[in-house]
């Protein structure tokens, strides 16, 4: 295998890991370990928005760099885990390029829930959310239904490509408008408490974890980054509900 | 004690949606009772959210790190769903409410709590993270520590 590839092996690694939501340090550790195990030294730099990497052998003959530009991030935990396996193998048993980029893609393709278990754990997930902040069995209910309302307003925006956080302002808007128009039926329904319950999910802990956990491990740039992200979901999915919620009272 | 269950539902339903493996999800379930039942604890004894939170960081972080050197996978895939329940995302949303309806000075005050419970969680986890690696075999990075 020659440099190219294996820088090729790392940066792929790499890519599923920051795609699926991984920590700046955990990419990082990867890709150098990737390179290590097969000899190379390595240095890379990355930022939740690309990688950057610059792998040398040890005689320094050949330099290879790459860039690769991370465009949309989403959280895939079973990926991370498969990946972390990957490359724990790989100082154990150090495979062909062949059979790296085969096993590479065979986790990025790797699809552990069908469409209906997860409409399903969006719902439930939801309902119990719902509970424990107190609503009650019947706000529950509500958000169970918004929840599967939202998942599949979501799978829809997902295939038809919005950008990044207008999907979460529309998310919003129709949990703020479904919930308002159930509480227009049944009026003993807490609003906020199915709004909450239903967009738990869509809440981004792991991007606020992320954050800190970067600027702690000294990655400053992804940290803000980062933070700017989840302060920005927030934003658009707040103001999704409160124009969706402003919208109808505004109508009726 | 049904609130502990919802709490063990919640992040197991969670973790679904985070595609965590079927052989890992009850233990992800689990995580996030034991940060529940540690937020609650805490919170019925002193009322205050952000210690509150803290403690459920310390509960998960424990519980994800014994998991992760158990049945060596990331400790990462019990932390993130096993935080779900204690995320502070009812005053995030609060804030924003605040802010779409023109009252900045209740704003101020929830994005205050925000930062304060997104801060304590992480720092709960974080400290566990770093407890653990000091006392590991190798204590050479935190993935070997995983091994």
């Amino acid at each position: 295998m020659n440099t190219h590839q294996i820088a090729n092996i790392a940066v792929k690694a790499g890519e599923l890991l920051l795609k699926s939501g991984a920590e700046i340090y955990r990419v990082e550790d990867t890709i150098t370990r990737i390179c290590r195990s097969y000899g190379l030294e390595c240095e890379t730099f990355v930022l939740p928005t690309g990688i950057f990497i610059s792998a040398s052998n040890a005689l320094k003959h050949e330099i290879v760099s790459y860039t690769k530009r991370i465009r949309a991030r989403t959280v895939n935990l079973q990926i991370i885990e498969m990946v972390n396996t990957f490359s724990r193998n790989l100082e154990n048993k150090v495979l062909s390029y062949e059979e790296a980029a085969s096993e590479l893609g065979r986790i990025q393709s790797l699809l552990v829930y069908k469409n209906w278990q997860r409409l399903l754990a969006s719902s439930i997930a939801s309902f119990c959310f719902t509970l424990l902040i107190r609503g009650s069995v019947y706000d529950g209910i509500a958000a169970f239904a918004s929840g599967m309302l939202i998942f599949f307003l979501r799978e829809f925006m997902g295939r038809a490509g919005m950008f990044m956080f207008f999907d979460y302002f529309l998310s919003g808007t129709a949990a703020g408008m479904f919930a308002f128009l159930v509480r227009g039926f049944v009026p003993s329904l807490d609003l906020y408490k199915i709004v909450i319950g239903s967009i738990m999910m869509l809440l981004p802990g792991v991007a606020i974890t992320n954050s800190i956990k970067d600027a702690l491990y000294g990655d400053l740039v992804a940290s803000v980054a980062r933070f700017g992200e989840a302060l920005l979901m927030v934003s658009a999915l707040g103001a999704g509900v409160g124009f969706g919620i402003t919208l109808l009272l505004e109508l009726t | 004690m049904i609130e502990y269950l919802l709490a063990f539902f919640g992040s197991f339903f969670a973790a679904i949606l985070f595609n965590v493996s079927k052989k890992n999800l009850l233990w992800a379930g689990f995580s996030g009772m034991a940060g529940w039942i540690a937020y609650d604890c805490f919170f019925s004894q002193t009322g205050n959210t952000a210690m509150a939170t803290f403690a459920g960081a310390i509960a998960v972080g424990v519980f994800s790190e014994f998991m992760a050197r158990k049945i060596k996978v990331p400790a990462t895939i019990f932390s993130v769903s096993g935080i779900f329940p204690i995320v502070p995302g009812i005053s995030a949303y609060n804030t924003v409410q605040a802010i779409v309806e023109n009252n900045l000075a209740i704003a101020g005050a929830k994005a205050v709590e925000t930062i304060t419970g997104a801060g304590a969680l992480a720092f709960g986890i974080m400290t566990v993270t770093a407890v653990f690696r000091v006392f590991s075999k190798k204590n050479k990075l935190f993935w070997h520590a995983s091994k």
